[in-house]
């Protein structure tokens, strides 16, 4: 006997709320999702969770002080969160930044792109399903790099190395030799993911043309970084305004085709090799000379009335000072332009029509640091 | 950065604007002046790029402009925010880019202190969402026509507190750390 069906059924969209606190998130991230079954129809993100207010201690500090709290913005490339700053005071106290600060600088910006670049393999793989093996590679490596930045710094995160002007002291003696070991191990770890994930068929298969975004929309919405190239831009600060002595060095900037998670992953893979091609001729150009201009004040006063906006290409993109000085020794106004903020505004749009489980992926391939993005 | 505040290769200025670009030589002030036909903007040279200011009543019309049409083609906003001058209002600033033609300008916008209130430039560009609503809710500025106006980092039931104006205080431990520094805002204090 066959039972007729009921014509109709009633459905419903399910409301899931991932975050604030939870592994996937990268941070204290919340988004709400509205799914269709296992299809996500709408998704909120709510964000603000890590707001501190950085850009107004800054304005009740002054210009030394300023560095500290750029660390904790960009914590895993604060290397590169301090040089926005630092450059941003020096274009408006009209400073001369001797040439060896300069390479130095370059050299571990370049470094800090490797160790940010291997925290987001560890994190993404995880994302991805694959838990242990990458995670495990990821933080040995990210390890060798780390011990180089205390042996400098004396700070496994929050270096404070950069000064308005030059460096805060001298590298270690066996400085290059340094580099170049961890060079070497960083070399073998890349080959390590390269074997371990971008070939992998059930990789490609979670990652493939999952969560694209055109070269267009990621433009318009303000994307940066490796997230933008991976669209096909080939927008690079260090290449289209070269800032330190980018002008002076070979590489290549690695583009994607399709915008999808793929690409996010493997542009940042390629990325790392042509770090490494970039810190390599750093070392031989480095020469002994001074770290700091030889007239510095005591206590910087910049100018009355004038402004600029730095901008530099932070392993997440487009890191940006807006400072504002009325005279005296502290910035009127200091607004960080966060790279991750503008990226993340895309993850609607990447996520909306795709299954749950990729969201997270998607979420996972820009990249963030939420304490960039609220700051 | 080498290519900012350059003329774009080829370009010509016209014979209207030639007292102009005799106060702004090397700069893109001639086109920008070009493709704002009809807006009354005032330049001022920066450190590193042109700023442009441009009227409150047109700031949207303008920076469509200068999005469109070939001459100049700034496509990608890098950054929006605001900066409290106290008695002089609030000035609305925007660090816009052209990729095609790598070229870079600031456009300002100066609000009264007694009436902020700006229209939404999340028509000309979809980044301009979440940057606007961060500067409404640090500013205290509305942005007319904007389709999300909630709050982005602040909570959501604190929409009478702006922080990021100058009349805002300082926490108490951030004013005791001032005091132990020995030095006053602005006026700063040698050892």
């Amino acid at each position: 006997m066959v039972t007729e069906t009921a014509p109709e059924f009633e459905t419903q969209d399910l409301l899931i709320n991932v975050g604030p606190q939870h592994p996937s998130t990268h941070g204290v991230f919340r988004m709400v999702l509205e799914v269709d079954g296992e299809v996500v129809k709408e998704l909120v993100p709510h964000i603000g969770y890590l707001h501190r207010g950085a850009e107004k201690l800054c304005e009740n500090n002054d210009f030394r002080q300023g560095v500290g709290y750029m660390d904790r913005t960009e914590y895993l490339a604060a290397h590169n969160a301090e040089l926005s700053y630092v450059m941003a005071v020096e274009a408006l106290a009209e400073l001369e930044v001797p040439a060896r600060a300069q390479w130095i600088r370059m050299i571990l910006c370049e470094l800090n792109r490797l160790s940010s670049h291997f925290m987001f393999f560890g994190a993404f793989g995880v994302d991805v399903g694959v838990f242990g093996t990458p995670f495990v590679y990821a933080w040995r490596e990210r390890e060798t790099l780390i011990d180089l930045f205390e042996e400098i710094s004396g700070d496994r995160m929050m270096y404070a190395y950069f000064r308005a002007g030059g460096l805060a002291w001298e590298v270690p003696a066996n400085f290059k030799e340094r580099v170049h070991e961890v060079l070497k191990s960083s070399r073998q770890g890349v080959k390590d993911f390269d074997g371990l994930l971008t070939e992998n068929e059930i990789f490609i298969a979670r990652t493939k043309n999952v969560g694209i975004i055109s070269a267009e929309d990621a433009i318009e919405i303000g994307m940066s970084g490796s997230s933008l190239r991976a669209s096909g831009v080939n927008l690079d600060i260090r290449k289209t305004e070269p800032y330190l002595f980018y002008d002076q060095v070979e590489f290549d900037v690695p583009l994607g085709e399709n915008g999808d998670v793929f690409d996010r992953y493997y542009v940042r893979l390629q990325e790392m090799e042509q770090s490494m091609r970039i810190i390599e001729q750093c070392l031989e150009r480095l020469e002994d000379g001074p770290i700091m201009p030889e007239k510095m004040p005591r206590m910087l006063r910049l100018p009355e009335g004038q402004e600029v906006y730095i901008r530099t290409e932070a392993p997440r993109g487009e890191y940006g000072v807006y400072l504002v000085s009325k005279g005296g020794n502290k910035p009127w106004r200091l607004k960080v332009r966060s790279a991750c903020l503008s990226n993340l505004q895309a993850l609607r749009q990447m996520s909306v029509g795709q299954y749950v489980a990729d969201a997270i992926i998607i979420l996972g391939s820009i990249d963030i640091v939420l304490s960039e993005v609220d700051r | 950065m080498t290519t900012d505040g350059t003329t774009p290769a080829g370009d010509e200025s016209e014979a209207s604007v030639a007292e102009l670009v005799d106060t702004f030589e090397n700069t893109i002030w001639p086109s920008i002046d070009r493709v704002l036909a009809g807006v009354d903007v005032r330049p001022e040279r920066g450190v590193l790029d042109l700023i442009v200011h441009v009227p409150r009543a047109d700031v949207v019309r303008a920076l469509r402009m200068l999005k469109q049409g070939d001459e100049l083609q700034f496509n990608y906003l890098r950054s929006l925010t605001a900066v409290d001058n106290e008695a002089d209002g609030v000035d609305v600033v925007y660090h816009l880019y052209s990729i095609p033609k790598n070229i870079n300008v600031t456009v300002k916008v100066t609000l009264p202190a007694d009436d902020k209130v700006l229209e939404t430039a999340t028509t000309v560009w979809q980044a301009a969402n979440w940057l606007e609503r961060e500067t409404a809710e640090m500013f205290g500025i509305r942005f007319t026509g904007h389709p999300d106006p909630r709050t982005l980092l602040m909570p959501e039931d604190m929409t009478d507190v702006f922080p990021l104006l100058k009349s805002h205080p300082f926490a108490e431990i951030e004013l005791l750390q001032g005091e132990l520094l020995g030095h006053e805002r602005g006026a700063g204090g040698d050892e």
